[in-house]
């Protein structure tokens, strides 16, 4: 008899060597059901270039999966949706309500994957709670979404619906305070926010933990994404006199920090959340002021693994660019939700969104980072950041983030 | 760094993006001087020339920050590259005006206005269909010398930024007040029948205002991109609400008043920053904005305008 676990296994190595397999059409099953997963992710916008990596590594996943037959007598569709528009020219939240809203109406989709973005996470989750329609998210971190305070805002059907292949800000903020305090000897922050639920979150996280830490929080400061200047602001702060720099957000401001406060302080210590971690960023922001530039992710380093390795090179070979950390949780998440409709076919049930949910409650599916489990709120079990700096490798392409951002550690937990 | 040292610092980042907003806002009122129109259209030129500036400067091989001329080869690189954008962008405001605004140049109300709302939008999915959404990283060949004034700092891209502003709203200036076609413009803003009647050629003169606004809109872009060192398809619309700002806080339709507005918005966006938050910048500035029109309509150097009939 095949155990759960067993099969589940199965499923990721079958996943991964069909992918390598390359040639990645999808066969029509005529006889199969359809099962639809819909992907919300923010194609359009100042994030477009890590949403199409997410977009390519879930895709790769649900391939493999119709290609190996992963689930007997089933067929799975991807909706891909965008919640990028040009006037907010990186994820808008109301678009992303608009998705969560077409996912919920259409009666085929049973699981959903994504948002990237906290912001868009925050829309979507009321929506989804009354559709009963579970997600998991590869990037978005904002912790108050799967704190139960906040469940009547977020989940106010009551089942947790919203589920991470990453951790959160509560440890994503933090434990980057508690490695400039302890690795880099920081004594004082000005901190910078950009608005965004995330940016706001993670900052408001980085700055109790510093505090706790003992460091002087020189001040605090909201940045508008969209406006060309923050030479004000960067001014107050080299007279100030700070150590460092905590920029939380994502890349349409945090280019323009990096950019701006190289020209006015360069020898500044300065980091943010992985919003500053991907190719927009160093695209953006450009060699030499992002040069030094601290970032963490919310999940463990995975790129130079060897468990991953097989992917990195199959996601190279398919899209012809280089995988960051976040398209393996996004191919993790949809691993995950390959094994939930799995384990509820295999049982006889219909593959219904109730059903999917609770699947996923108990899922412990071995992934490309290792065997992913959740807690009671959806969280992911395991809580590792960690932190890169951006060093230049002149050998490799600049927006290169695979090969600019250089790891580090993980950073340490409270 | 002392008190005084950062007031002085904030003055000069004030004055910068000052010159910026001056530039884009006389656009705006050289057409609502003669059109009484507000061209929405104008912000998105705005963002058109900084790509535009950008591509001139990558084919003379010049890319992110690697590449830096000094003399002779920067001047002319510059010159060549400014006169591209201006040229360019002037090209595509005419083109706008003769394509989608004259036909509306007689319809009442707000058609043509809502129309050079579209006409923006329509430009600022061209550019992110086209080129993308992440901002690109602007060429920036000039060298890097900095003047130190106490203990602030001042650019030596700051100060030729301000010298190219102050020349070209100078030269603006003079056209406006001395040329025959500057007066021309003058007379048809003032009433654009009597104007025709006395053999002024106002589809010629509203023509032109249309090239020299959106050729300093393209100059503005410009210079964006040398001080900022980025661009992307999104600049236009804080930068040019701003001018706007600036241009309704001058007095509309005033060519000076523009470019006082312009300062003045870049000064209080510095000294907000510095004595409230970066956060308020937007209250502090249309909150100045909201006062000055509620005590002063016509703005800080406008007159109120005749009656036309």
């Amino acid at each position: 008899m095949i155990t759960r676990r067993a099969a589940a296994q199965l499923v990721a190595t079958t996943a991964v060597t069909a992918a390598l397999g390359a040639a990645a059409g999808t066969p029509a099953r005529a006889a199969n059901k359809v099962v639809k997963i819909g992907l919300d992710a923010s194609l359009t916008g100042a994030d477009a270039q890590s949403a199409i990596k997410v977009k390519d590594a879930t895709q790769m996943a649900f391939d493999a999966a119709n290609e190996g037959n992963a689930v007997p007598g089933y067929t799975f569709e991807l909706v891909i949706l965008d919640d990028g528009t040009a006037t907010a020219g990186q994820y808008d939240p109301a678009q992303a309500a608009t998705n969560a809203r077409k996912m919920v109406s259409d009666k085929d989709v049973v699981g959903a994957l994504g948002p990237q973005m906290s912001g868009a996470g925050k829309a979507m989750t009321p929506i989804l709670s009354q559709g009963g329609l579970a997600t998991i998210t590869p990037s978005s971190t904002n912790p108050d979404i799967t704190n139960p305070k906040f469940a009547a805002q977020y989940r106010p059907a009551g089942k947790p619906i919203y589920f991470r292949t990453v951790t959160t800000d509560a440890f994503q903020g933090p434990n980057m305070a508690n490695f400039f305090a302890e690795k880099l000897n920081v004594k004082s922050v000005y901190i910078l926010d950009d608005s965004g639920a995330f940016g706001v979150g993670v900052a408001d996280t980085f700055q109790a933990q510093a505090e706790k830490k003992g460091m002087k929080v020189l001040g605090r400061d909201r940045l508008d994404p969209k406006a060309p200047d923050y030479t004000t602001i960067l001014t107050k702060i080299k007279s100030l006199n700070p150590d460092a720099l905590y920029f939380g957000g994502v890349s349409q401001a945090g280019v323009k920090v990096a950019k701006q406060s190289y020209d006015i302080m360069p020898k500044l210590i300065r980091g943010g959340p992985d919003g500053t971690y991907g190719s927009d960023f160093l695209a953006g922001g450009g060699f030499p002021a992002v040069e030094g530039w601290y970032s963490t992710i919310a999940a463990p380093h995975l790129i130079d693994d060897t468990k991953a390795s097989q992917f990195v090179t199959a996601f190279k070979g398919q899209f012809g660019m280089g995988a960051d950390d976040y398209s393996i949780t996004a191919y993790d998440a949809a691993l995950v939700m390959i094994d939930a409709v799995k384990r509820v076919a295999a049982s006889g049930k219909p593959v219904t969104r109730e059903a999917v949910q609770a699947a996923l409650m108990t899922s412990k599916v071995p992934t490309l980072q290792g065997t992913i489990s959740f807690d009671e709120n959806g969280d992911l079990a395991d809580r590792t950041v960690s932190v890169f700096q951006i060093t230049k490798d002149a050998s490799k392409p600049l927006d290169d983030s695979s090969a600019q951002y250089k790891y580090l550690a993980v950073a340490p937990q409270s | 760094m002392t008190y005084t040292d950062l007031l002085l610092q904030q003055t000069i980042n004030g004055l910068s993006l000052g010159a910026m907003y001056s530039l884009l806002a006389l656009g705006f009122t050289l057409v609502y001087g003669i059109l009484e129109l507000i061209n929405f259209s104008h912000f998105n030129v705005f963002m058109i020339g900084s790509f535009v500036a950008m591509w001139t400067l990558q084919m003379f091989g010049l890319s992110g920050q690697d590449v830096i001329l000094a003399g002779l080869p920067l001047a002319g690189v510059l010159l060549v590259a400014f006169v591209v954008t201006m040229g360019f962008c002037g090209g595509l405001g005419v083109v706008i005006e003769r394509v989608t605004l004259r036909p509306l140049r007689n319809v009442k109300g707000p058609a043509a206005m809502i129309t050079s709302i579209g006409v923006s939008y329509i430009l600022f999915n061209i550019v992110l269909l086209t080129v993308g959404a992440d901002s690109k990283n602007f060429p920036n060949p000039l060298p890097t010398i900095r003047y130190q004034i106490g203990g602030a700092t001042l650019d030596f891209r700051v100060i030729l930024i301000w010298v190219i502003a102050l020349l070209l709203m100078g030269a603006l200036y003079m056209f406006v007040q001395r040329s025959r076609l500057g007066r021309a413009m003058r007379a048809t803003a003032q009433d654009q029948e009597a104007a025709r009647m006395m053999g002024v050629e106002v589809d010629k003169v509203i023509m032109m205002a249309f090239f020299l606004g959106s050729a300093l809109a393209g100059a503005g872009g410009m210079i964006f991109g040398l001080y900022y060192n980025f661009t992307s398809f999104i600049i236009g619309f804080t930068a040019g609400l701003r001018a706007f700002t600036a241009a309704v806080l001058g007095g509309i339709g005033n060519v000076p008043g523009a470019m006082v507005g312009g300062m003045l918005i870049g000064l209080i966006e510095a000294m907000g920053g510095q004595f409230i938050a970066t956060a308020w910048t937007d209250v502090i500035i249309f909150s100045i904005l909201v006062l000055v029109l509620v005590f002063k309509p016509s703005g800080l150097f406008g007159r109120v305008a005749p009656n036309k009939s």
